[in-house]
Order: structure tokens, then sequence, then C-alpha cells
């Protein structure tokens, strides 16, 4: 039977206090969807990974780590960036924002979740949090996209499942929606 | 529950027919809601508490001697826990059970192939597992992995399956042979045919290694319980009832011990998954050496070039008998596929072809011989299609090249040889049977659409003129596909069994799996109903809501659905084989049915009358005579005061091909049986630019036809993904190797997965022709995109390159812009 958990942070960050023999870390203090998350870490601890393990937003899915699939994709200062390929220290400072949050507080979806819902624009799930922020700044810089548009903003996500018919549908859905 | 007021008495048929049903509809999915805030727990998120994370050593070497390893410093690294390596499992565990047990030396002994967790002697691929490393978290791991020294001998390796089969170089010395198994059946009178026939065509086509390649990596947590001396397994393992031995032999206990449990969401597998096994008997190992919980989670990199997940690797030799009236009169099958380093469970996808043996045409005599081929590569997993897509491919191929040869118009030579609608059900020359379609009107309708666009659209005569004259050809050539579904279970050790008894094998000994359905009420009148499968995306969770909604009419959001792990559940197969639709259908209506007849049984006991005096509907038990109503929770409630435990029902769903006869010859012979055949054609219409290789694909028209829809939305959402995947195959991907046996795609740069660039824009019909033989009409729905688009697109590509003469350009998949090229230089020459 499913057995259900609660989210449990894994200590990426580092306790140095005093000893010399450990790992260089840094303290950094990163806006996450809206809060303020002080932590000290590596500077070698990838932006996923710290917003994954040391935040707990398990939205941000991890699909190559080598900046190709896009399901680590979230907003930094509102611009997308694959936070795979970004160190967690060069986020110091920063604003991120992540598909958790996207929702109101009171469950009801963002037009752009509901829109990837309604036209079945996503199958196993595991690169949707990434299309949703790719759409996200999408939309935000082009309300109205053509498909070609859609195609070109869309493209350096990959979803294995979907074949795309629906996401183009998603967008066109959510910029309808979002227009209102 | 907002559909439980009472309605009249007696009502039950026109109730029937006012109430709206929910199977057939598309409706948005339950499981959505989760997925898209963030919220989905994947294998990836599980975390316990105290838990340790793993991180493995992987041979660079192709083929070496392992000479030693030095672990010391790794084990000194602040934060490291354990090194385990290849000789510390043996003794203590077992080797992981493989496709092909044992093969017959020359000598004729029967010599073992023996595949460990961790190779101990010899590496075998680049990316074989030889250490794996635990510590606090997988930077740390990585860190101390990096410090474990391992002195290889190198060896000379092979890594082409046609080379692999003269034995120059073995890969596995104790059985002294590559070739590890090897079949050729004879359906008809092959020879004769071949004799008699106005033609022989010949024709080789090869199909490069491709897979799956789901977002999501493998991943697993496993942990040791030393007082109970049991194993509890949370993994993304697919088929996990099934493929659970694959772990529980390994550790050496029994089943009951070793508790796999699949979580709700897995980022995709499309068959792969189902060969993960090693990465959960390392974590469990490790779990039990450290008792505490321990966690892996594969990379990109252990995926693509050592994650045992590649599939399929064919040369093909085709022969086809054909007379000058164009009547298809023989076929000969004959292919090498290179499994890699060991023949793991999925063996049996050189065998799945014969179940679509000829297609969608008649042809009565045909010879199918395989030779199965181990090299030093990573080792083959189930892929969508599970090998009938690159024979469906080589078939398509070898019907082009024969209606070359008679001069007769390829689409008509196929119309010609079609299996008639007056001959369904027909059972072909392998013993399989097709439910039901009707061919011939499919390739009609997908012409039509064809023939539009010659009128003023992608094909206009002069549009297709003045493009070429820029040096792109544009060209269509549907056919018609057949998609097996529903695999039956008893088949598929067809290997591992002794063939030549197989032809007097009685029927009795067949042994077919059910699909196990649970469902129980719960005291808020909720229904739970608990699948035994696990899911990768299909949305098998708003499948069975809607049809149990329909059968206990109730609506599907009365209904939630979890899943079993592999100990409460009993071993049944699960998803694979376009299986769900139909087994679901099946297994709902009869959990329904004993649900139904035991909350009647409550009721009457309640009220303390016969049960014939009570009657189920709308999700409340009424009482006949006074039309008195108990609702679920009221059933619920009375029920959990008794010892009986009536609310809740399990069910074993057949598998169909079980209750009919036509079947028994096949299921006594372990012939692979799938009782549904789903079919389609499609007419991709590509373009390729002769300068430079390329193609692509303006639109992708497709007609299909799956029977009975039971979720449209879903329907539609498998056949997209079933082509994308398709296009991916025909034009982009491929694990390349060098002649060295080192890879030549590790990262995601170098399998190149198809964007939403590359995928055209799909335009769907579909026909519904009920399957007679399934509860629902339904038929298997979720591999046919895969299995038939890289067959049209590549007979595509043939077509628009026929002006230049070429004899089947597209006889290699992918058909990549270097073989284009390669074909076309050749020519100009
Ligand atoms: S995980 Fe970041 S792009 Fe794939
Ligand atoms: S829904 Fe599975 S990868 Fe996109």
């Amino acid at each position: 039977m499913a057995r259900s958990r609660d989210v449990v942070t894994i200590p990426m960050s580092v306790d140095n206090a005093g000893g010399t023999d450990g790992p260089v870390t840094e303290e950094i203090t990163v806006t996450v969807n809206g809060e303020d998350v002080t932590a000290e870490v590596e500077p070698r601890l990838k932006l996923s990974d710290f917003l994954r393990y040391e935040c707990g937003l398990r939205g941000v899915r991890v699909g190559c780590e080598h900046g190709v699939c896009g399901a680590c994709t979230v907003q930094e200062e509102g611009l997308t960036v694959k936070s795979c390929l970004s160190y967690a220290v060069q986020a110091d400072g920063a604003e991120i924002e992540t598909v958790e949050g996207l929702a109101d507080e009171d469950g009801s979806l963002h037009p752009i979740q509901e829109a990837f819902h309604e036209t079945h624009a996503l199958q196993c799930g595991f690169c949707t949090s990434g299309f949703v922020m790719a759409t996200k700044e999408l939309l935000e810089a082009n309300p109205d996209p053509s498909r070609e548009e859609i195609e070109t903003g869309l493209a350096d996500n990959i979803c294995r499942c979907t074949g795309y018919q629906n996401i183009y549908e998603a967008v066109e859905r959510a910029a309808a929606k979002m227009e209102e | 529950m907002s559909q439980s007021q009472p309605t009249e008495v007696d009502t039950e048929t026109d109730a029937d027919s006012e109430r709206e049903s929910f199977t057939g509809q598309g409706l948005p999915r339950v499981e959505d809601h989760r997925i898209l805030t963030g919220r989905a727990e994947y294998i990836h998120d599980i975390t316990p508490e105290n838990c340790l994370h793993m991180a493995l050593v992987r041979s660079m070497h192709a083929h070496a001697e392992i000479v030693g390893i030095d672990a010391s410093e790794a084990e000194a690294h602040p934060g490291c826990e354990l090194v385990l390596t290849g000789e510390d499992l043996r003794g203590e565990y077992n080797p992981m059970p493989t496709g092909i047990e044992t093969v017959t030396t020359d000598d004729g002994e029967e010599a073992p192939i023996e595949e460990w967790s961790l190779a101990a002697d010899t590496v075998r691929f680049v990316g074989e597992p030889v250490a794996a490393v635990v510590a606090t978290n997988r930077y740390v791991a990585e860190d101390a992995a990096d410090l474990v020294d391992v002195e290889y001998e190198s060896r000379e390796a092979v890594a082409d399956g046609m080379a692999a089969r003269e034995d120059e170089v073995v890969v596995h010395e104790s059985v002294g042979t590559n070739v590890v198994d090897h079949e050729r059946l004879e359906f008809g009178d092959p020879a004769a045919a071949f004799d008699e026939a106005d033609h022989v065509v010949e024709g080789e086509y090869s199909w490069g290694r491709i897979s799956g390649v789901p977002l999501e990596t493998a991943g697993v947590v496993a942990q040791y319980d030393e007082e109970a001396d049991a194993f509890d397994i949370d993994c993304n393992i697919q088929l996990h009832t099934l493929v659970d031995e694959t772990i529980y032999e390994t550790l050496g206990y029994d089943a009951d011990d070793v508790r796999v449990n699949v979580p709700a969401d897995v980022g995709g597998s499309y068959g792969t998954k189902i060969a993960i096994h090693r990465y959960c008997c390392l974590a469990a190992m490790a779990s039990q050496q450290l008792e505490r919980p321990v966690k892996f989670e594969e990379d990109r990199v252990e995926n693509l070039q050592g994650g045992d997940m590649h599939c399929s690797e064919r040369d093909y030799r085709m022969r086809m008998a054909v007379d000058d009236d164009g009547t298809m009169c023989g076929l000969d099958v004959w292919f090498v596929d290179d499994f890699g380093a060991f023949p793991r469970y999925p063996v049996n996808q050189v065998l799945k072809p014969l179940s679509v043996l000829t297609n969608s045409y008649v042809i009565d005599d045909v010879s199918y011989e395989y030779d199965l081929v181990l090299t030093n590569k990573t080792s083959q997993t189930a892929y969508r299609g599970f090998g009938v897509d690159p024979h469906i491919y080589a078939l398509e191929m070898i019907v082009d090249d024969a209606a070359r040869e008679i001069g007769m118009d390829p689409t008509e030579f196929r119309r010609r040889n079609l299996i008639r609608p007056e001959q369904m059900p027909y059972t072909l020359p392998s013993k399989n049977l097709y439910d039901s379609g009707d061919y011939p009107a499919t390739l009609d309708r997908i012409q039509e659409i064809v023939d539009e666009e010659r009128d003023g659209g992608l094909l206009d005569p002069e549009i297709v003129e003045a493009k070429r004259e820029e040096g792109k050809y544009r060209g269509v050539q549907p056919s018609v596909i057949i998609e097996p579904g529903v695999s039956g279970s008893d088949w598929t050790d067809r290997q591992r069994s002794d063939r030549e008894d197989l032809e007097e094998r009685p029927r009795e000994e067949v042994d077919e799996l059910p699909e196990h359905l649970r469902a129980t009420v719960g005291e808020d009148g909720t229904i739970t109903a608990f699948l035994a499968t696990d899911s990768s995306g299909q949305g098998h969770q708003t499948l069975v809501s809607q049809l149990l909604a329909d059968e206990l009419e109730v609506l599907p959001s009365d209904i939630e659905v979890d899943y079993l792990d592999s100990v409460d559940a009993p071993t049944e197969y699960g998803s694979a084989a376009s299986r769900m639709a139909v087994m679901l259908s099946g297994a709902t209506v009869g959990v329904a049915e004993k649900l139904v007849r035991n909350l009647e049984a409550i009721a009457a006991d309640h009220w303390d009358v016969s049960a014939d005096e009570v009657t189920y509907h709308d999700g409340v038990v009424e009482r006949v005579s006074t039309s008195e109503t108990l609702l679920l929770a009221d059933l619920a409630a009375i029920d959990a005061d008794g010892d009986d435990h009536r609310r809740s029902v399990s069910y074993n769903y057949d598998h169909p091909a079980t209750e009919l006869e036509e079947f028994d010859e096949a299921l006594a012979q372990k012939l692979p049986v799938y009782p549904t055949a789903a079919f389609g054609a499609n007419a991709p219409i590509v373009e390729v630019d002769v300068e430079t290789g390329e193609v692509e694909i303006l639109t992708f028209y497709t007609v299909r036809d799956c029977g009975t829809m039971l979720n449209p939305m879903i329907v539609d959402g498998q056949a997209h993904g079933g082509i994308a995947q398709g296009v991916g195959a025909a034009l982009l991907e491929e694990f390349g190797y060098e002649e060295n046996g080192q890879p030549q795609a590790i990262t995601l740069f170098d399998y190149l997965l198809p964007s939403i660039e590359n995928v055209p824009k799909i335009e769907m019909e579909h026909t519904e022709t009920p399957s007679p033989f399934t509860e629902t009409g339904a038929k298997g729905v979720g591999e046919g995109g895969m299995i038939d688009a890289p067959a049209s697109i590549a007979t595509s590509i043939n077509d628009a390159l026929e002006p230049l003469g070429l004899e089947a350009p597209a006889d290699r998949i992918p058909v990549a812009p270097d073989h284009l090229r390669k074909k076309i230089r050749d020519r100009e020459r």
C-alpha cells in the first residue's frame, strides 16, 4: 500500500563551526517563492539540489543535470534558468520562483496549470514543472504567441510522453485564460 | 454521495439508459493536480530519516579483467560509510536471474551465464558497476567513489552484432559463443512458396540501438529491517509484482520478505524500467550491511551508458516471394539482435513479432529465424513495442522493394494483399489472432487524405515540382500497421523452455497470470480501489475511477485509486504490452460484481431478508418491498461491526485468450498470444533536403482504431506520445558505439530526444471497431505509435527519393542525415 511521507530535507548544507578539515562553505540567502532561506552551503552545491533538498521543493525535477531536458527549470529574477546548470552560491541574494509558488494558498491552480490539466498536456508529469515555468516566461513576454513562437519558447524543454501536441493546446488555452 | 437518491423500484434498465456513462468520455485526470502543483512524490523525492546515499564505480573499459580493487582511500574518506565490491557479494548473495540461464556449449555441457550486481573478475561493458560506495550524501559518495582504485587489464572487445557471431572475441568465455539463443520457425511451406513464385526479392535493413529514455532516471530507497529480517524497497521498477523475483532471488530471500513498492507517480518508463533490479539489489545489500536506509538515484550519464536500458538493435535479411499479379506468396525473416553483455529478461523481444508476423497482409508461408547475440555493450531492456517496431519496419521495407521489383504502385500492392474484414477474426500462420477491423477501409481513408493534399495541398504536383528544384523532395507512403495488444504471460519464457517439447505440450499446462484488483468501501461511503500494477503516466487512476463509477453507478469522484506493493499483491503481470485498457476493463467489471453482491448481502442480513429482496443501484442497496435504502456509508458501518469484512473484495481477471479456444494452439506451443489487434495507417508527409540529408515531417496524418475508447483524451495522448517516440527513432536517436566498445551517446547532447521543434503536427482520426474478445470492446493502445511511426516515416522517405532512383534509401534506422547523404553521394558517383 502506498506509504505517504513528510518531506524530509537532506543535510546538503554543512555545519562547519570551528573546524578546518570540513569543506569550504559560504552562507547564502535566497528568496524562494517569496520566503528568505539562509543556509551554509558548499560552493559546488547545485541550485537544483539546493531547491530540492535544502528547501524541500520537489517540484524542481532533475532529468539530466546537463542542461538539455529542462525539467529543472525555475525562474530566477523573473527569467527561466535551468537550475541544474548553476550553483546555489550564484543565487545568493536572488529571487527564485518554482512551480510550488504558482497555485494560490487555497490550492486553486494558476491558469497555466489549469490549462495543462484541461488539455491533458501531461502524462508522467516529470517534465511538467519545467514546461509550466517555461510557459509562464513565454506568456509574460508574449501574451498571444503563435504556434511558431510557442515552439521557440518551449524548445529547451523535453517531454518524452505527450508528443507536445497537447502542450501547444495548453499554452494557447492558458494565454486565453490569462487574457480574461 | 451525490447520486444516492433512491430511484423507483424495478427501473434498473431505465436508470441505466438515463445514466450517462463515464467510460468513453475524455475525463480530465485525477493524477494531474498533485503533479502540477509540485506535490507529486516520485522516487527521487523519497528520503527517509537517517538515509545514506549510494554512488557506483563503473568500468570505463568495454572488456577487461579486474586485476585488483583498492578501496582503502575511499573508505577513509570522511562521510564514507561503506564500499562494496563484487567479491563482497559472492557468498552472501546470488547472481541476478537472467533471461537465458544456460547455454549448451560445443561439448554438450550446460554452461551458466552469471550476472552479478557488481562485476568481480571481468567487466563486459562500459558502465558496468564494479563497486558501490555509500556515504552521507550523493556528493560525498561520488567523492569517495573517485577514490576507489580499480586496476584493469584490458581485453579486446566486440561491439557489432554481426561480427560477434564469428566468436573471435567471446563475451562470456565460459559459454564459448556469443550466439546464446537461436530459433528457426516455419509456418506453412515457405520453401515451396519461394520455389513457385514469379519473383524473389531480397533486402537488408538495420535498426539502430534506441530506447525509451524516460525523463526520470531509475531510483531506489532500500531499508533493511533486522528484526524482521526483511526488506522494504521503494523504487520505480516497472511490473513490480512480476519482476520482483529479480530482486528477492538475488538477495536470497523469499518474496514475502522483500516488499517492493512503487510510488503512484513514476516519471515515464515505456518498458525500460522493468530492468532496474541491479540498483534495487545493491541498495538493499548496502542497507543490510549498514542497517540504515540507502538511496540510489541514477544520473543521466549512468543511465545512458550503463543503465541496462538500451533496446533492440537488429540487422535484418528479408526475402519476399511475389507473383506478377502482386500476390505476396512467401516471407522469410532472418535477423540478428545484439543484446549487449547479458541476455536479460526481455530476450522474448525477438519473439513478439510473431504476434503480427505478416502485419496486415495475407501471407501463408513464412519462416522466421533469429540469432540472439551478446556483445560488449550495456544490456537490453524492454521498450514500447517490445521488438515489434523493427520487425514492422523491415517488413514494410521489403514490401516497398517488392513493389518496385514487380513495377506495381506500392499502395496498390499493399491493398491487394490486405486481410479483408470478412476474414476476421483472422488466424496468422504463427497462430495468433487478429480480432476485428476493416483494413482496406483504413487504407482507403488515409489515401483519401493524401489525395486531398495532392490537390492544392502539401503534395500538389506543382509545389512538389517547385520544391524539388530547390533540392527538397516530398513524399508519403502509407500502410496499415497492427499493434498487438494484451500479451499473455505464459509464452514469455519460451527461451527458457525445452522448445522441442512444445509441439506436444498439452493445453492444460498453460498458466496465465491474471490482473488483480481490489475495492473496499470506506466508512465515509467512498470507494477505494487498489491496483496491483504500477503506473508511469498512463492515467490508470483516472481510468479505474471511470470504469468503476459506471459499474457501481456512482461518480468517479467517489472513488479513490491506490496501489498495492509486491507483498500485498499477488504475482501478476501488470502494465506492459498494451494490456491495461483491456485487463482493467475486465477486472473492474469483476470486482464491481463481487462488491455489489456483498453489499446486497450485508443489507439483506441487516434487514433479515433474503438476498433477492434487495437490489443495489446508484450507490445504495434498496429493500424492494419497502423502498428503504442503505447508503454505502451505512453498509460500511454495518459491516465494520461484524467479522465478515464483506465490504472489501478482490478479483482476478483472467487473460481474455484463456477463455477462447482459438488461442489454444498458440498458448500450448508458447507462441506469442496477443488477443487484440489495434491498427492504423499513417501518412507522414516528409520533405528530404538532398543537400543536407535532413528529413522534415510537414504533417503527420494518422487514422487509428483501438476498439472502444475508454477515455479518448488518454487514447489520443498515448498515440501522440508513441508517434513522437517513433519520430525520434526514425530520424534522431541512436546509441552508437566505437568499434572498441566505447559508447558514443552518454549525454542528451548525443542521444537526441525529439523536442517540440522535431515533432510535427499530428492530425489524427479514429474509427472504433470493438474487440469481440474483451469486456468493453477496448483493444490495447499503449504502444501503437512507436510500432507504426518509424515504418511509415521510412516508407515515406523511400517514396520522396523515388525520383532519384535510389534503392531503399531508408534501409537503416535512424534515417540520419549522414546516412541519406551517403546514399545520395554514392549514386552521384
Ligand atoms: S535537469 Fe536541468 S536541464 Fe535537465
Ligand atoms: S509528461 Fe512525461 S515527460 Fe512530459
